[in-house]
């Protein structure tokens, strides 16, 4: 089958957005598809966003079978066998609105392009054969503002068997970019106030050069600099394969994440319990308290006794582990399932 | 510095423009850049939808961008303060095409209403470019004289030189390539009645449709030429390929009026090997110097047949004039890192 893969980008910058569409190309074209991926450039400024839907209105590609489409604007793509698997809405006029990262007014004018945009992804929407989303938040949204209805299609890491389980050290690793809504920063203040030696390891790349400074001059001030080792850098995958497999167990802390994120499932897939908060939003989907790993209130105190449970109560962290590869399973986490629907 | 290179893409077509932008992208990088090859789709059928086409390349917005290096029609109309085109074509159909009838835009005020979009549109697009380049000569002249822009002829250089290292001069001439009528691949089956009985020819290459390779298999039976001419027509691996170029007496390349000095000519010049072409190649004869760096025959059978003969009745001459091509290929300089220095100056 001819398939494109259509989706927005920023030219030089990749993460989770562009890994979902990479790697099911890969995927799809191991199953013999011939498939495109297409990458248009698009700018949540308020002023320009019509433009650019009338952009994606006039992409023509009629010569596919059938189209898969994952970020904004992309699902206006019109296409007679176009398929969504949506993974966030133009937040700033959904559900950030109402929130401080919203950077214009609430005014006539903006109400107006909120509700013409809403109109038109309302139309979009409707004109695909199936809509998927990458997380109960999202269909939850979908269902809030756009009153549709989509199915969850948790999307896979790429090569899930390179990890496994190894080891179990005293370390509670935290494999993601350096990112002040990610808070590194709680882990280490939570280190703080643990009671027993178990260390932290963090490894990512960040956006710029101030939250990872802040972060050592933290590790400093809390006199933590033989309990936690940084690495400011994107490691190899082997890298993180290798420290999934010997760690005690992973952390993952982002503040109302759309979806359950890669670095837990990773975690999961290397058989390692995960440390998160009550307000982490999708990892929540995946973890549950004391099933799989820990649900922490997002403070210090609560964190740091999560912390020494799993330094302590190794049988029970080792449990979790084991449980957490089995909830992938139920949750249907996996390339052939995500195929199977993607192509039905 | 952050270079993003504009291209078309025609979906689930895979051509020589999109191989020329993935080794920029990648002699970029090389140079110590990042860079990334952004792709828009763009159909010329129907041609009432090319219109709304170069809108939505107009509409987009580009950040995170430093450079933008752009290739095509109509890619080449996106916006960015600091733009450079290396022209690879235009929409002949609404230029030269349209000249010899040799187009799909509709007859009367219809098809001149968007002849008239098309020329304006590539106008502005030039006049905010900070440099236009072009791939040949003609794509030059042809710019000069629609639109009444300058610009550098930039030839693109060969994507994998180290393939092309001389190899023996062997028994055969080579012709490689798209399989097409344009190609003329049948007049040089015709012409080995004419050459010697030693003379042997290996045609190689992925035939445009079905049509055109069972045209030469059964030219090849009629005429009794199967002990001389050997086909292997299909899309060949590159290795493959420059194995038949490294191991051939002489290189035929017979192409109508060609733009460019063609891969298929500067490769086979590059292994030090003769070259074949007939007079009406066009951007060919930038390479082909007659009785220098090989032949050029008139276009037709008796005359090709002629040529092709004397390849293996002087072994020496031909060796000769192989090593005569090659001086010439790398005299012009030809060649990746200067290329992106000069795109990007």
């Amino acid at each position: 089958m001819k398939i494109a893969l259509c989706s927005t980008f920023v030219p030089f910058l990749y993460g989770g957005a562009r890994n979902i569409v990479d790697w099911l190309r890969t995927m799809l074209e191991k199953e013999g598809h011939e498939v495109e991926v297409v990458y248009l450039p698009q700018l949540d400024a308020p002023d320009l966003l019509f433009q650019q839907m009338a952009a994606f209105r006039w992409i023509d590609l009629s010569a596919a079978d059938r189209v898969i489409c994952f970020r904004p604007q992309a699902h206006l793509i019109d296409h007679p066998h176009k398929i969504l698997w949506f993974i966030h809405h133009v937040r700033l006029f959904y559900d950030l609105y109402d929130s401080p990262y919203r950077d214009f007014p609430d005014d006539l004018k903006h109400q107006g392009i909120r509700d013409a945009l809403v109109a038109a992804d309302n139309v979009a929407l409707r004109e695909a054969k199936h809509i998927f989303t990458n997380s109960r938040v999202v269909s939850d949204r979908l269902a809030k503002y756009n009153q549709v209805d989509s199915e969850v299609l948790y999307p896979p890491v790429f090569d899930a068997a390179r990890f496994y389980c190894g080891n179990y050290s005293d370390e509670v690793v935290y494999v993601c970019r350096l990112e002040h809504h990610k808070r590194q920063h709680l882990l280490i203040e939570a280190l703080a106030l643990t009671q027993t030696p178990v260390r932290v390891r963090i490894c990512g790349s960040s956006a710029g050069p101030v939250y990872p400074e802040e972060l050592l001059a933290l590790v400093a001030r809390l006199g933590l600099q033989d309990r936690v080792s940084m690495d400011n850098r994107w490691i190899t995958e082997d890298e993180k394969v290798d420290y999934l497999a010997n760690c005690l167990a992973a952390a993952y802390l982002p503040v109302d994440e759309d979806s359950y994120g890669y670095p837990s499932v990773e975690a999961s897939h290397a058989a390692k319990a995960i440390l998160t908060t009550t307000d982490s939003g999708g990892v929540l989907e995946l973890v549950s308290d004391g099933v799989n790993g820990y649900v922490a209130e997002p403070t210090p105190a609560a964190l740091a006794r999560a912390l020494d449970r799993l330094y302590t109560e190794r049988d029970k962290t080792m449990a979790m582990g084991v449980a957490a590869r089995a909830r992938l399973n139920e949750l249907n986490i996996s390339w052939s399932h995500v195929i199977k629907r993607l192509l039905a | 510095m952050k270079v993003l290179i504009v291209n078309n893409m025609a979906p689930f077509v895979w051509g020589g423009a999109e191989e020329l932008a993935a080794n920029l992208e990648k002699n970029l990088v090389l140079a110590g850049h990042q860079a990334e090859v952004m792709r828009i789709p763009f159909q010329w059928e129907p041609a009432a939808r090319i219109a709304s086409q170069m809108l939505m390349v107009r509409a987009l917005e580009l950040i995170n961008v430093d450079h933008v290096i752009a290739l095509k029609f109509p890619a080449y109309l996106i916006r960015h303060p600091k733009k450079t085109l290396w022209l690879l074509h235009q929409y002949r159909q609404a230029y030269d095409l349209f000249d010899v009838g040799q187009t799909n835009l509709p007859p009367g005020a219809e098809g001149d209403q968007l002849r008239r979009v098309i020329r304006n549109a590539d106008n502005e697009s030039f006049r905010e470019s900070r440099k236009i380049f072009t791939n040949s000569e003609v794509t030059r002249q042809r710019l000069a004289k629609y639109n009444g822009f300058d610009a550098e002829v930039l030839l693109p250089p060969i994507n994998d030189p180290s393939l092309f290292e001389r190899g023996q001069q062997g028994d055969y001439i080579f012709a490689g390539g798209r399989i097409n009528s344009m190609k003329r691949q049948s007049m040089l089956i015709d012409a080995m009645v004419h050459a010697g009985p030693t003379t042997r020819l290996l045609i190689a290459g992925p035939p445009d449709s079905p049509a055109d390779g069972a045209a030469l298999a059964s030219k090849v039976a009629a005429l009794g030429l199967a002990d001389r001419v050997r086909l292997d027509l299909r899309f060949l691996p590159r290795e493959t390929y420059a194995e038949y170029v490294r191991g051939a007496a002489a290189v035929a390349y017979l192409p109508f009026d060609e733009d460019s000095l063609g891969y298929v000519t500067m490769e086979a010049a590059l292994a030090g090997k003769a070259l074949i072409t007939t007079s009406d190649s066009g951007g060919i004869l930038g390479l082909v110097k007659h009785r220098e760096t090989g032949w050029v025959a008139e276009p037709n059978p008796a005359a090709l047949g002629e040529v092709m003969g004397e390849v293996f009745s002087q072994p020496h001459r031909t060796a000769e004039r192989g090593a005569a091509a090659r001086e010439l290929w790398l005299s012009m300089d030809i060649n990746w890192p200067a290329t992106v220095e000069r795109l990007l100056r």
